[in-house]
This record gives structure tokens, sequence and C-alpha cells, in this order.
């Protein structure tokens, strides 16, 4: 099984995870799997600066941004906490990515993503245009999706990823809420619940152009994504716009 | 073939679940030629119940997985069904039992008499109870399902120490889990599972497609695994 068109996936990491053994999690390994799978660009942040430790973590991101060309873009992740760490982290990485991604884990690090200390960051995506990605979960008070649309409405131009969707089936009904009131907000299917239906739902209801494969590699299998998006029913057009085209158009390089 | 369906009306996921003929054509959709079935009225509801309604629902493609709770007359309900498999659930909220052999003693000895496979989901049991329970009854066949992508600090130990432990791969979805699990421990001890009609089966079909592991290893987790458990040819 292989994807038809060359998948660029707007969520990935780098790095292990805490809380179970992780495999196969080097660069040169998921680049093995991304060949696998035609993943042709991995969008990734720093999972020690998910969960501990930006500095370090970006300067990660930025060692394999250099190893591998073109295979992967770097997010880079902020902190709220302490206040002002972020926007240096933003300046010190600018040359990440432009338009900017920016990684907020709002339930890792233990606040409120319409919080005030994320505000000068919100401010810097609408000045910058920049692509944020948000760990979202269903109604979570630090990061529940639907915190978010105040917050795409104040700050228009910033485009925000709502990672995983809220991941539960109540999680995605927000996110769909929010998406539908506010156009720079976008899906993104990476998760571990493979709800049987979710996708043609979100299709119907919000159309096929705002809805991003993500895999969220090497955390989660990107197999168990690609497969939910091959044998969903919805347009062929329409897999391959989640595939690849829709990222690239919010990356503005289509 | 699949470990792991759920079958009739749920009062829960209404819009997700499928009567019988709708499930077979989503089991054809995905090439699943036989499935291991509980039903959704004895999980959200009661043990009898659901297995009185099972017989209406079931089609040759389904191999029954009969609910049981500790009551003694389960045991002979059992035997007027012919059980291979069943499901056990120990939810406070509505079947309210110990899963404790103190409790369920009497059933997990007569299921390891009988080689009968014990079907749980592991959100309904920790796993130190899982570890007693196989501690009091070493031969007990249990199919530990929706193990969960963080499970292998617990899980894996567990394998190693009890030859009658398997489980299903539905949420076993970590970056290569599955395949680096059958890969070094090789494929008898995992059984493919879809967790239809929540889930799609697709997810669990790439996960299996597109693992680096032998075809014969694939076709042991697709169907031979769980041909064997349940005593038939493979």
């Amino acid at each position: 099984m292989k994807s038809p068109v060359p998948i660029v996936d707007c969520h990935g990491h780098i790095g292990t995870h805490p809380d179970f053994p992780a495999y196969k999690i080097c660069p040169q390994e998921m680049v093995q799997v991304m060949d696998l799978l035609d993943i042709e660009s991995l969008a990734i942040t720093s999972t020690l600066a998910c969960y501990n430790d930006c500095p370090r973590g970006n300067q990660e991101i930025d060692e394999v941004l250099q190893k591998y060309p073109g295979r992967f873009r770097g997010y880079v992740t902020v902190n709220p906490n302490p206040p002002g760490e972020g926007l240096n982290q933003l300046e010190r990485y600018a040359h990440f990515h432009r338009p900017p991604l920016i990684k907020l884990h709002p339930d890792l690090h233990k606040y409120p993503v319409n919080g005030p200390n994320y505000l000068p960051i919100w401010d810097y995506a609408h000045q910058t245009h920049a692509i944020v990605l948000v760990h979202t979960w269903d109604s979570d008070p630090n990061c529940g999706p639907l915190l978010l649309a105040p917050v795409a409405r104040q700050f228009p131009a910033a485009r925000i990823l709502l990672g995983h969707s809220g991941v539960t089936w109540r999680g995605y009904e927000q996110s769909l809420e929010v998406a539908r009131s506010c156009p720079n907000a976008f899906l993104d299917l990476s998760g571990s619940q493979s709800h049987r239906t979710i996708l043609e739902h979100c299709v119907n209801r919000l159309g096929d152009e705002r809805v991003l494969f993500g895999s969220d590699m090497p955390y989660l299998e990107a197999a168990m994504v690609l497969g939910r998006v091959l044998t969903a029913r919805i347009s062929d057009e329409g897999k391959a716009a989640i595939l690849r085209h829709n990222f690239l158009r919010v990356l503005g390089e289509k | 073939m699949d470990a792991n369906v759920h079958l009739g009306h749920s009062g829960i996921h209404g819009h997700l679940a499928l009567e019988t003929p709708a499930l077979l054509e989503e089991m054809d959709r995905f090439g699943i030629a036989k499935a291991l079935v509980s039903h959704f009225t004895a999980k959200e509801y009661d043990v009898a119940e659901g297995n009185a309604a099972l017989p209406r629902d079931l089609d040759q493609r389904f191999v029954p997985a009969w609910s049981t709770s500790a009551e003694p007359w389960i045991l002979k309900q059992l035997e007027h069904y012919k059980a291979k498999a069943v499901r056990l659930w120990f939810s406070p909220l509505r079947h309210n039992f110990s899963s404790a052999s103190w409790s369920a003693g009497e059933l997990y000895e007569y299921l390891q008499e009988r080689a009968m496979l014990m079907t749980v989901s592991r959100e309904e049991l920790e796993w130190n109870t899982l570890a007693a329970i196989l501690q009091d009854f070493p031969k007990l066949r249990v199919l530990l399902l929706n193990v969960g992508y963080r499970s292998d600090r617990y899980l894996l130990p567990l394998l190693e120490r009890f030859p009658g432990l398997h489980f299903d791969s539905t949420t076993y979805v970590a970056h290569r889990q599955f395949e680096s699990f059958v890969q070094t421990h090789g494929p008898e001890r995992i059984l493919f599972g879809s967790r239809l009609p929540l889930y799609t089966a697709g997810a669990a079909i790439a996960v299996l497609a597109t693992a680096r592991i032998s075809d014969e290893a694939r076709l042991a987790v697709a169907g031979g695994n769980l041909r064997r458990l349940l005593g038939e040819a493979s």
C-alpha cells in the first residue's frame, strides 16, 4: 500500500517519547518509512521541546533540517513559559521556514492556548502569516478545539492547524465547528483513533480543501492515517488534495 | 479473520453501529472473510440480553464471543451455546462484578479446562489484575483487545511470562510498533483486529499491509492465529 501521490505531511516529530518504548525513531529510519509510504516531506517538531526544553529541542530540529534537506520542514516549538522565551525562539530559528511554522502544545506545557502568555506568539503568527500547529484534544481546558475559534478570529492572518482535530468524534465535531466559522483553521488527520466515516463526515461538512494529512510520525503509525484516507468514500481528487495539495497550498508552494 | 468486531444496535454509538447486512458489506469492502463478534447489547446493557440478541444477528461468517458474568448459571449457558470463545465485561457501572479469582475463579477454571478463548478489552482490566488471573490460571487462553499503543512496558513482560496471552492489533499503532513486535517476537501472539464498526478497517489493514514482515507472518496475524486459537483448521 502506497500513496497515489507523494504525501506532504503536516505533523511529525523528532525524538523519543517518555511513556512507551520507541521504535525506529532516528531520522534515517524515519526516511526509510517515508519512502515506503511515499511521504515526500514531513513537517517536524521536537518532542523534547513539546515536553520540556524548547531551546534544546529546536536546536535538534535545526540539525535534522541541515542533514536531510528536502525531506523535513521544521516547526519552531514555543512554550508560553517563561513569557518572552517563545519570541526569542521564533527569532532565533526564523530560518527554519518562511512563512514560519510554529508548534504549540498547550496540554504538555500546561497553559491555555488562549491565555495571555500566548498573545505575543499569536501576534507574531498574525504579523508573519505563520502556520501554527496546535495540539488539540476534545474539550480540554488548555487545548480544546473550541478555544481556538476566538483566537482564529482575532489573528486572521495566522493559519491554525488543529492538531489531531480533537482526536475523539466529539473533538472532531468541535474542530469542524471552528473550521466552518474560521477560514484560517484547518483539520489535521493525525491521531490514534480511526473513527469510521469521520473523514467522509469532515469532507461533507467542510469540503476537502482544509483537511490535511498528518501522521504524527514517529509517535504514531503513518500507515494508519494513509489507510483511512485511501479507503474513505471520497473522490480521488479529494484524496490527492488531502494527501498533498492542501498543505502545499498553505505553505505557499502551490 | 478479524478478532475485534461488535455487532448489533448501540445505544451509545448509534450513528456508527451497523446491522448485520451492512456490517457484512463493510467487511467485504476490506476483504475480511470472518470475524469474532460480541454484541453491543451485552457491552452496554446486560450479558444475558446480549447473548439472547447474538443468535438473532449472527451470520455464518461470524464466530460468536458469548458474553459472561461470574454467576454460576452462565456456565450452563456457555454449554448450551457450545461456545468456542467468550467475552468478559467488568464495567463497574454496568456489569459490576470483580475480575479477581475469588469472584470469577470458577469461570476461569471452566475456560482453562476447555481451552476456550477468553476475550476482554484492556480498558476493562488493570494490568496487575490480568497478571494475577494468569498466575492463578496459567493455561488460560486470553485475547486482550484494544491494548493501546502505550502498552508495551506492561504487555511485553506479561507475554514473556504467560504463553496463553495474545492481543489484537487494532490500537497497537505507535510508529512501526506492530512491525517491530513481529520482527522481534514473531507473529504468533498478535491477531488482526479492526474494531469495526466503530473504527474503519482501512487503518488496521494498512498497518498490517505495510509492515516489513514475511508473508507467512502477515497471514498468521491476518487470521491463522485466531483460527488456531478457536481450534479451526488454518
